[in-house]
């Protein structure tokens, strides 16, 4: 018999079981109901119930006889309490069979069971022997209800706290990731997520809408939906769906203009994953858009020494009086392009000229282009300076010294442009000064050695014709010897 | 009125007698025939190896051994002595076209089977003298201590350690230990400045000896004429000013070789970098370095690379031996069969070398 044929037969004798008990008076139940107690309770809500999904689905057995000893009998494949990973396989049989879940009138998607065991939840307990989650850890056992049941504890306005049963529980985290915060839900409740969530808002990000719900991975596993490099395409899920988001009334573009920002094309093109993501700016469980006066500590993060200048530096005062925000008033934020020299000075794409104006703002108009013209100038003497060296190079003179002084070259404007920051021109011509004198040496060690190039062939020429001239008179002595020699004979 | 030149040359002579060095020169004479021009592949050989000698002093002078200082003295040698970039590249240069007159110079005498009684000396001299020549080239290549010099230093020991039994120990003292490290750079220049210019002297010595001593080989053809009817020349000073005529215009292609391909440094040795792709020997371990790819991993019961080794190491041990198994020859016949064996090995050696070089 075919594998498929088999299949179907066990899905039929199991359907067959399960229904025909359920058409039945559930035995099991009417007794149960005798005794009382809570599952019997809450299994009457569950949606198994509804169903028509008896006892004995979960717990085996024969749910059809009112005799105990046969309802409860091991031969007929009563299980009694389902323990450890025993659980979750009680809810595969039907929850990972597409055909069950047809018979049963219900359109979920299976394979969660699989999901589960492949994901860090799917990984052995502590004492282990089961694995650390089962499907009754979020969903309960008895009064199961729909997942889009705002009873059930998977619910968007539930699922915090489910999750931080265990998330927020710092006993329990430390004997499985003693590193991970468990302070998550105290973050959250301080995000936009969080707070509208908490009023009530079933649309907003949760656990599961990051994390996803069965195939949850550590976020430094490149299959987690928050590794570095997926994070935007998780956030863009929501927040690029402009009929989704439109009640919120923010913009859809920031996942497009993100993706070819430079901090986009280093995470997304070239798999950078130290460039930032969204969370790197916004924060992850407690994500906020930074407040204006705070921006340059956010790009600070990783931006440093700009910062630091930019917050010595008297643009900072002038921002904060115009409520400009910090970095991204000259920058941008998400759709920040790679900074080169066109940005400052007084042309039309330089950001100066926005606020120094010539007639209004001389002084800055002229730091700006004085600036502007010393960093043009550090740049062609760079490019002059790796030119000439690359000259030499191909000409097959050894002249690595110079070409590992261009990193000095390269080093100091970058440096300068970091010292733009400081706005102070002082400080900058210092800098680009250091970067002149560092490839002015450069330039001349390597027009010494295009010199030497062309000093060694006139020298080989010169060689040559001495040597050429030697070995002619030599031939024309040797004749004379031997002619000398031949009529000496004679 | 004696002139100072000949006041000078009295005052030698009364010393160190030079008159009956001239004279013994001034009986010497080469043969000459169609052959002759193989002859002065040896003077040639000497000439480089003398370049090699003035040339490798010259960058003593500059050159430090040692992981952390031999690659940088180096690029100190090429750009910023003054014509230490000459002396370096020509010392390169000169290194490999030793070796290449050497096998010519080998070659040639295989042929004219100058090697027959009374020459078994010469010979042998003159091949462990080409050996030596191999180790020179191998020791120096890793002086410099770059990327490839390297990785060819670790796959040639590598090679070694293959053979059996005596193998293991020979590769841990060539490298000074397990691995390719600074202890391997301090041996090797030690064998490159020390040992292997002493032992080559010793066989130089005697190879001059005995080639002044017997003079040069008459070709086989030759033996049934009468002395008188050969015709030959004047060692001194005929065939000595050919000699340097010829050593003029090789120093000349040297000069154009530094000059026009001076020889790269490359990149500095890093024990813990991959190997880059297509490591390759010096050419003249080529046509061996192909051979072994070849052999396939097994043979019966051996191992194909150790298989491999021994036939090399066996052959030429045989080719070192040829006068004492070419009877034939030293009794003045003919002997195809070692024309035959020759033949093979110049082709076998250049048409893997050339696939060596393509591959």
């Amino acid at each position: 018999m075919r594998p498929y044929v088999r299949s179907l037969a066990a899905a039929f004798i199991a359907f067959s079981a399960i229904l025909s008990a359920a058409s039945a008076q559930d035995k099991c139940l009417s007794c149960h109901e005798g005794v009382g107690g809570k599952p019997v309770e809450l299994f009457q809500r569950d949606i198994h119930h509804a169903k028509g999904v008896t006892c004995a689905g979960c717990h085996g057995g024969n749910s059809k006889t009112d005799d105990m000893e046969k309802a409860m009998d091991k031969n007929a494949g009563y299980i009694g309490v389902p323990k450890g990973d025993e659980i979750s396989k009680a809810c595969a049989k039907c929850h990972s069979s597409a055909e069950m879940m047809k018979n049963l009138h219900s359109s979920i998607p299976t394979g969660q069971f699989e999901k589960l065991q492949l994901s860090v939840h799917g990984k052995l307990a502590v004492n282990g022997k089961e694995r650390i989650v089962q499907c009754t850890t979020c969903h309960n056992a008895h009064g199961i209800v729909s997942v889009h049941s705002a009873a059930s504890p998977v619910f968007p306005l539930n699922i915090v706290k489910t999750c931080t049963k265990c998330h927020g529980d710092p006993a329990f985290m430390r004997t499985y990731n003693p590193s991970l915060p468990v302070d998550q839900l105290e973050k959250y409740r301080t995000s936009v997520h969080g707070m509208r969530n908490l009023k009530g808002d079933a649309k907003v990000a949760e656990c599961a809408s990051c994390h996803g719900s069965h195939d949850i991975f550590p976020v430094k596993d490149p299959r987690s939906s928050i590794y570095a490099t997926n994070v935007p395409q998780t956030c863009s899920h929501c927040h690029s769906d402009a009929k989704y988001m439109k009640e919120y009334k923010i913009p859809t573009d920031q996942y497009e203009k993100f993706s070819r920002s430079v901090h986009g094309v280093a995470l997304l093109k070239k798999h950078d994953t130290g460039a930032p993501a969204c969370n790197s700016c916004h924060g992850n469980h407690a994500a906020t858009p930074p407040g204006v006066n705070s921006i340059s500590k956010v790009c600070g993060t990783c931006h440093a020494l700009n910062a630091d200048l930019f917050s010595s530096s008297p643009h900072k005062k002038a921002f904060d009086e115009r409520k400009l925000p910090e970095c991204e008033t000259c920058h941008g934020k998400h759709d920040i392009i790679v900074a080169t020299n066109k940005l400052l000075g007084v042309t039309q794409e330089a950001v100066c000229s926005r606020c120094h104006s010539e007639s209004q703002n001389a002084k800055g108009f002229e730091a700006a282009r004085g600036m502007r013209s010393l960093i043009d100038s550090l740049e062609s003497q760079e490019k002059t300076a790796v030119s000439l060296v690359e000259e030499a190079e191909q000409k097959g003179m050894e002249i690595s010294e110079a070409k590992f002084k261009l990193r000095d070259a390269h080093q100091a404007r970058l440096e300068s442009r970091t010292m733009v920051h400081s706005f102070n021109q002082e400080r900058f011509k210092e800098v680009v000064a250091k970067g002149l004198g560092v490839t002015a040496s450069v330039r001349e060690e390597a027009v010494d050695a295009l010199d030497e190039y062309v000093f060694r062939r006139i020298g080989l020429g010169f060689a040559t014709l001495a040597i050429t001239i030697l070995v002619v008179s030599l031939y024309l002595y040797i004749r004379r010897i031997e002619r000398r020699q031949a009529t000496g004979a004679e | 009125m004696k002139t100072l030149w000949t006041k000078l040359y009295d005052w030698i002579d009364e010393r160190v007698e030079l008159g009956g060095l001239i004279e013994f020169m001034g009986k010497k004479y080469v043969p000459v025939n169609r052959h002759s021009v193989w002859y002065y592949f040896g003077g040639v050989s000497l000439f480089l190896f003398i370049i090699q000698v003035v040339t490798g002093i010259l960058l003593l002078l500059y050159y430090k051994s040692g992981e952390q200082l031999a690659f940088e003295s180096i690029q100190f040698i090429m750009s910023k002595v003054q014509f230490g970039w000459l002396i370096r590249s020509i010392h390169s240069w000169t290194a490999n076209l030793f070796i290449l007159t050497a096998m010519i110079h080998m070659f040639s005498v295989y042929f004219e089977k100058s090697y027959r009684k009374p020459r078994e000396v010469t010979w042998v001299t003159g091949m462990l003298m080409l050996f030596l020549a191999l180790g020179f080239g191998f020791s120096g290549y890793l002086l410099p201590w770059n990327e490839l010099a390297f990785f060819a230093t670790k796959v040639g020991t590598d090679i070694a350690g293959a053979v059996p039994i005596v193998g293991k120990p020979i590769m841990v003292f060539l490298r000074g230990g397990e691995d390719v490290t600074g202890a391997t750079l301090s041996r090797f220049f030690g064998f490159h400045i020390a040992v292997l210019p002493g032992l080559f002297t010793v066989l130089l010595g005697i190879h001059l000896l005995m080639v002044q001593r017997q003079g040069m080989s008459e070709p086989m053809e030759r033996g049934d004429q009468p002395a008188a009817e050969r015709q030959r020349m004047p060692f001194f000073p005929n065939f000595l000013l050919r000699d340097l005529l010829l050593w003029l215009i090789v120093l000349n292609l040297l000069a154009i070789l530094a000059v026009f391909f001076p020889w790269e440094l490359g990149k500095k040795a890093d024990a813990f970098a991959s190997a880059p792709a297509g490591i390759k020997p010096e050419w003249y371990f080529l046509f061996m370095f192909q051979t072994l790819k070849y052999i396939p991993g097994k043979i019966l019961f051996v191992d194909g690379e150790v298989l491999g080794i021994l036939l090399f190491g066996l052959a030429g041990l045989l080719w070192m031996l040829v006068p004492f198994w070419d009877w034939k020859s030293s009794r003045g016949e003919r002997n195809r069969f070692v024309n035959y064996v020759g033949i093979f090995v110049i082709f076998y050696i250049i048409i893997l070398t050339v696939i060596g070089w393509i591959v």
